[in-house]
């Protein structure tokens, strides 16, 4: 292990983790919204709207982040639409992860008996008002889990970022070996770096996940 | 209790990280030392010539996204001016060759990990290399180049502004050169070729900076594009390159090279797979017969 190399080049995994930090957050918050979005369409079964959504979740969940940001990045110029990469890394995080939130949203809601919302619906609450205060804060405690695993996922997708020249870690890493050979050291600096990143996430994950718990009907 | 799981969970993850910072500084120990140089060679995994004749087979790392030197045709078949180098290789040593795809980035991590047993990926001899790898005899000559579009031709790198970007491919000599000359130059860095002509015809950066014959092609090939600068840095020599340490095939490569002088093999080869995108102009310049160099 050369200590000197792993000093020179540490400013250089800095940079690449705050830009993996950068696109994953704006990423998964988008895809979060997205999640959301398709999951509340879903569950109101609304005409139309869910068909589409149906589509939009089996096109994303499957086809790789490597195609999807392969049709963004490289695909869309031909006609005109020109994005630049660090948006393009965003745009094809939120679209993959969208679909996996809308997922984990979904099972929330369906895990939450029918007769829950008609016992709200015949105490005279609006629907809003019941998907408000008696469903989403059930559902929400139920899919925190499947939630967490999809954030700290979509957290190491963001590995296939070299392909669209953005320098994230793991192209730092492949570049610096592909430059000076130093593979043991750039290695190391990976994996420390990406566990500088998802153990607090994992952490702070499993914390909330007991905290919400409690949400639970009947436990 | 679930606490204590979780604090014994993230030791051992930590602790898995410095066993392998331990087991990789404990060997750069015991050769003495932090030359890469040693540490390879004492965990490198090659196979010896009379390894590979026994096989069978010999694998060869090649591009494939590299026309004219290393590509995949329309049928799937491995075409160009180093396959057409491997396939003789194969012939003369009796057995059959195993193309293996390489990116730029991964040739000598490949030779390292015994992946490949020779890699014939146009790869440009420098001296930091040599010190990872065994470089053959030369049976090419290449500089670099920046090609870019006719709307705004770059002649000189003083051109480029502080807005404009540069593609390189990551791995290659023009990375390092740029890095290490013209720190101030913005790179756009791609891991593949394919993505990296991609970029250019985008219009994502103002050009592109490559070995000037992969350049001098692109440009013959795409209408539009003009190699505003072709030479830059010093002039450099292609060879095949073997696991450093790996001198039975090393000798056997370089009695080939000689070898095939004698019959004008890569003259034969240029005129295969190249005349048809230089023309017969840049024969002379660019083929390096029986490893002699002026």
């Amino acid at each position: 292990m050369n200590w000197d190399f792993i000093q020179e080049y540490l400013p250089l995994y800095e940079s690449a983790a705050l830009l993996t930090v950068k696109i994953g957050v704006a990423g998964i918050a988008l895809s979060i919204v997205i999640g959301f979005l398709c999951a509340v369409v879903l569950f109101f079964k609304i005409p139309v709207l869910r068909q589409a959504v149906s589509v939009y979740i089996e096109i994303s969940r499957n086809t790789p982040l490597l195609i999807q940001l392969f049709f963004i990045y490289y695909a869309l110029p031909k006609i005109g639409i020109k994005i630049n990469p660090e948006v393009c890394g965003m745009v094809g995080l939120a679209f993959l992860g969208g679909s996996y939130m809308a997922e984990a949203f979904r099972s929330g809601l369906e895990a939450i008996e029918p007769i829950q919302m008609e016992s709200a619906l015949s105490l005279g609450m609006e629907k809003s008002q019941a998907l408000r205060y008696v469903v989403l804060p059930q559902a929400v405690s139920i899919s925190v889990p499947a939630f967490v695993a999809n954030i700290i996922f979509l957290l190491k997708e963001t590995s296939v970022f070299s392909a669209i020249s953005l320098m994230d870690l793991m192209f730092t890493a492949k570049d610096l070996i592909g430059q000076y050979y130093k593979t043991t050291e750039s290695l190391f600096l990976l994996v420390v770096f990406y566990l500088i990143i998802l153990l607090p996430v994992s952490l702070l994950g499993s914390f909330i996940e007991r905290r919400l718990r409690y949400a639970g009907f009947g436990s | 209790m679930r606490n204590l799981k979780r604090v014994i969970g993230i030791l051992l993850a930590l602790s898995l990280v410095f066993a392998l910072a331990a087991c990789s500084s404990q060997s750069a120990g015991t050769t003495g030392g932090n030359g890469s140089a040693n540490e390879t060679s004492t965990n490198a995994a090659y196979r010896t010539l009379d390894e590979i004749k026994e096989d069978g087979t010999i694998n060869i790392g090649v591009f494939s996204d590299k026309n004219p030197f290393g590509y995949v045709d329309e049928n799937g078949e491995y075409q160009g001016y180093d396959v057409y180098f491997a396939n003789r290789i194969g012939e003369d040593l009796g057995v059959k060759v195993n193309f293996v795809s390489t990116e730029a980035a991964n040739r000598i991590e490949y030779l390292q990990t015994g992946k490949v047993d020779l890699i014939l990926a146009n790869f440009t001899v420098t001296p930091e290399r040599a010190e990872e790898v065994d470089f053959a005899l030369p049976y090419m000559n290449v500089a670099l180049g920046v090609v870019s579009p006719d709307s705004r031709i770059i002649t000189s790198l003083d051109e480029l502004t502080a807005d404009d970007q540069v593609i390189v491919i990551s791995g290659t000599t023009a990375e390092t050169y740029l890095t290490e000359n013209n720190p101030e130059i913005k790179l756009q860095k791609y891991d593949t070729y394919a993505n990296a002509k991609n970029a250019l015809e985008n219009g994502n950066a103002a050009a592109w900076a490559n070995d000037n014959t992969e350049v001098i092609a692109y440009a013959l090939q795409n209408p539009g594009y003009t190699v505003g600068i072709p030479t830059l840095g010093s002039n450099d020599t292609i060879a095949p390159a073997v696991t450093k340490g790996n001198d039975t095939l090393l000798d056997w490569l370089n009695d080939e090279i000689v070898a095939l002088g004698a019959e004008n093999f890569f003259h034969t080869d240029y005129e295969e797979t190249l005349v048809d995108t230089y023309g017969a102009e840049y024969e002379d310049s660019l083929v390096v017969e029986g490893g002699v160099t002026e």
